[in-house]
């Protein structure tokens, strides 16, 4: 870090250790204010977020028809809960989004070659890392896991998502290192900072593409060769001359790299045949929550489709006001950063901003929704289009590193001309004491720092009590206890024929997945059709892709309004494959009462679970498909190879130029 | 030194009594009813 290297000098281990520690902590400790109750004991169910304990990992690569949505990320959440509880892993995972997310976005403000303040600026001296060091990445740190973005998306459950996001800063960083570094070391760099997105999946590994794709084609400050020989010079201080990587060479190694952390997914949804239904379009296009319309509300970084994702507060005229206004300090800074400082990244993120703010767009306007629908039919794999909001994320790292920038500004410091970091990362700090008059910018940094939260206090503490952790009833454990222990094969059929629910035993109303769709070891069959409703009162039903759901609800014909069916058929069941049928709601009727072959083996007011006579039952032969298997170890493998190759974790790696001879050793990346 | 500590604690006190205005201001508000229809529950309505 620029001033902690003369720190070194000056304010030795304990100021590099501070700066080292920072960002870390500002994500921690965003967390912790973030998600408070939450980190308890218990599982917090939301939407689309259904943590359930003992997972199954052979259930989660079983999967169902369709797009593999759920891998790898459950099955990463699979195999830690082979050694720990689910109620822990999700704790973890949680936390896991703000620290990685708040570091990424703090080093890549703290790493940057800031000048330093001259003698007698405003706050100058041993003072000057103290507000500048810290309070920029801090700020940074703080506005990317802060936001709208995240908060909607954390509302809406969907953590897979926000773990990709939260890698976004390191993606970018890595990338930027493309151009100087030797290309196996830059690739090994880029694997290890897309772990986060490949555990989040397809939507994560979109989002990376993405952001860190047009900063892969064009990296500022080492545009040639030359460029490139400039930086791995400064890197290795011993002019060692080393032939950078060209764009081409670039984008093909960012390619490859995305690739590789792709085939979980990949190679089964290509051989899955899987439609996508276009209706999405319209029901998840990005919508207006603040009072400054679509456009505005995803230039705030909010307008999540989902009117119950919206944190409490948030679309208020004063606290939306202000949030605006925050987000024009932070565009500022980030372009006062462009024209000063020229950080490698920053044309390339620019232009991911702008084109994912484009995409976001794109579902509010008829024609562009006319244009995603088109495509969808064109190519299922355009289906995650239909979320535009999820497309501002780079736009969100614009804004935090941009009101990093603005906090810098305020203390004092001077971003370098172009590749100008002649006086080294750390410059040449005066020695005058801070003036007086100048110290209310000192004042101001660290309000603006904390000024993300302040115009999103919806946020705090489980976000208003909305993320708060509950216990499964004795009744499901003891459910999914008699399946484990029944050794017949046979699917669970999961009623009433509907995805979401409202569990009463959740404490207080609260739309959450049904948690029976993941909770037994073995297939199970579910209505996959997304219902969303309008504001008009009426509804639109988006088509799963479950080719096995879809052959049940014409066999059960389930009535709309409860969505259970007039009665049950041991045999009808039994032809589907099904051993055990689940009712995971309190119902008035029980239309399973005298049906022949067909036994209660759990009964509770949440949860019913019949068993159907094994002569009935033909059972799909379900296997774990090899394709699969092999490509998770191909990842897996890689991933392996470019932490051993770095001789280090994440957490010490530089991202950065050198701090100088006295800086600790220089892992490249 | 000490100066520079003052400014960062008013700073911070600051940035919390205006956090804790825009706490109340949310509080008051009504937060966005949870979609939730009486017999089967959407995944959520715009």
């Amino acid at each position: 870090m620029a001033i902690a290297c003369e720190g070194g000098a000056r304010g030795g281990a304990a100021a590099r250790w501070a700066v080292r520690l920072l960002p870390w902590a500002v994500g921690l400790l965003a967390g912790v204010l973030v998600l408070g109750p939450a980190l308890g004991p218990g599982y917090v169910l939301r939407y689309d977020m259904v943590f359930v304990p003992d997972l199954s990992l052979g259930t989660v690569l079983r999967g169902a028809d369709g797009f593999p949505r759920a891998i790898p990320s459950d099955a990463v959440v699979a195999v830690l809960s082979l050694v720990l509880p689910g109620d822990a892993v999700q704790s973890l995972v949680l936390l896991a989004v703000f620290a990685v997310g708040g570091a990424g976005a703090a080093r890549l403000v703290s790493r940057a070659p800031w000048r330093a303040v001259p003698a007698g600026g405003p706050v100058a001296g041993p003072f000057a890392w103290v507000v500048g060091g810290l309070l920029a990445p801090a700020a940074a740190g703080s506005a990317y896991v802060w936001n709208p973005f995240v908060a909607e998306r954390l509302l809406l459950g969907q953590w897979a998502v926000l773990l990709g996001y939260a890698g976004l800063p390191w993606v970018v960083g890595a990338t930027a290192r493309l151009a100087t570094a030797r290309p196996a070391a830059g690739f090994a760099g880029l694997l290890r900072a897309l772990v986060p997105a490949a555990v989040g999946g397809f939507s994560s590994v979109a989002l990376t593409a993405l952001t860190a794709g047009p900063v892969a084609l064009r990296s500022d400050g080492a545009g040639g060769a030359g460029g490139a020989r400039r930086g791995r010079r400064g890197r290795a201080g011993a002019g060692e001359a080393v032939p950078g990587v060209r764009w081409w060479g670039r984008a093909c190694l960012f390619a490859l790299a995305l690739a590789t952390v792709s085939l979980p997914w990949l190679l089964p949804s290509l051989s899955s045949g899987a439609d996508t239904d276009p209706a999405g379009v319209a029901a998840f296009a990005a919508r207006s929550d603040t009072p400054f319309g679509v456009a505005g509300s995803l230039l705030l970084l909010g307008g999540v489709w989902n009117s119950g994702a919206v944190p409490a507060g948030y679309g208020e005229p004063v606290t939306a006001s202000v949030r605006l206004l925050l987000c024009l300090v932070a565009l500022a800074g980030w372009v006062w950063w462009l024209c000063r400082g020229r950080p490698r990244f920053g044309t390339g993120l620019s232009a991911a901003a702008l084109l994912g703010f484009a995409l976001a767009l794109l579902g509010a306007t008829g024609p562009g929704r006319e244009l995603l629908a088109w495509l969808i039919d064109l190519w299922p794999g355009f289906g995650p289009l239909r979320d535009g909001q999820l497309y501002v994320a780079p736009l969100a790292l614009v804004q935090a590193l941009g009101l990093g920038a603005f906090v810098r500004w305020l203390t004092g410091h001077r971003a370098p001309r172009g590749d100008d970091a002649s006086d080294g990362p750390g410059g040449r700090h005066g020695t005058a004491p801070p003036g007086t008059g100048s110290l209310w910018r000192v004042g101001l940094a660290v309000f603006a720092a904390l000024l993300p939260v302040v115009v999103l206090p919806g946020l705090l503490w489980g976000a208003g009590g909305r993320l708060a952790p509950v216990h499964y009833p004795g009744e499901w454990r003891a459910a999914q206890a008699a399946v484990a222990a029944d050794d017949r094969p046979g699917a669970v059929l999961v009623l009433p024929w509907s995805a979401y629910r409202g569990p009463d035993w959740s404490g207080r109303p609260v739309v959450v997945l049904d948690p029976a769709t993941k909770l037994f070891d073995r297939r199970t069959l579910w209505n996959d059709d997304l219902v969303v409703g309008t504001p008009g009162g009426g509804s639109i039903v988006v088509s799963g892709e479950d080719a096995r759901a879809h052959r049940v609800a014409q066999a059960l014909r389930p009535d709309p309004r409860t969505g259970l069916p007039e009665r049950l058929d041991a045999g009808t069941l039994g032809a589907l494959g099904v051993r055990h049928v689940v009712v995971s709601a309190p119902v008035d009727n029980q239309f399973w009462s005298g049906v022949e072959d067909l036994s209660v083996v759990v009964e509770g007011p949440d949860m019913v679970l019949l068993r159907v006579d094994e002569q009935h039952v033909r059972p799909n032969k379900a296997v774990i498909p090899g394709l699969e298997v092999t490509g998770g170890l191909v990842t897996v493998g890689a991933i392996i190879w470019s932490i051993a190759r770095s001789g280090s974790s994440l957490v010490f790696q530089r991202s950065g130029p050198s701090a100088g001879s006295g800086a600790r050793k220089e892992i490249p990346k | 030194m000490i100066k520079v500590i003052a400014a960062c604690v008013i700073g911070a006190v600051l940035a919390g009594g205006a956090t804790f205005m825009a706490t109340s201001l949310a509080t008051d508000s009504t937060a966005t009813a949870e979609p939730v229809n009486e017999t089967l529950y959407n995944y959520g309505d715009r």
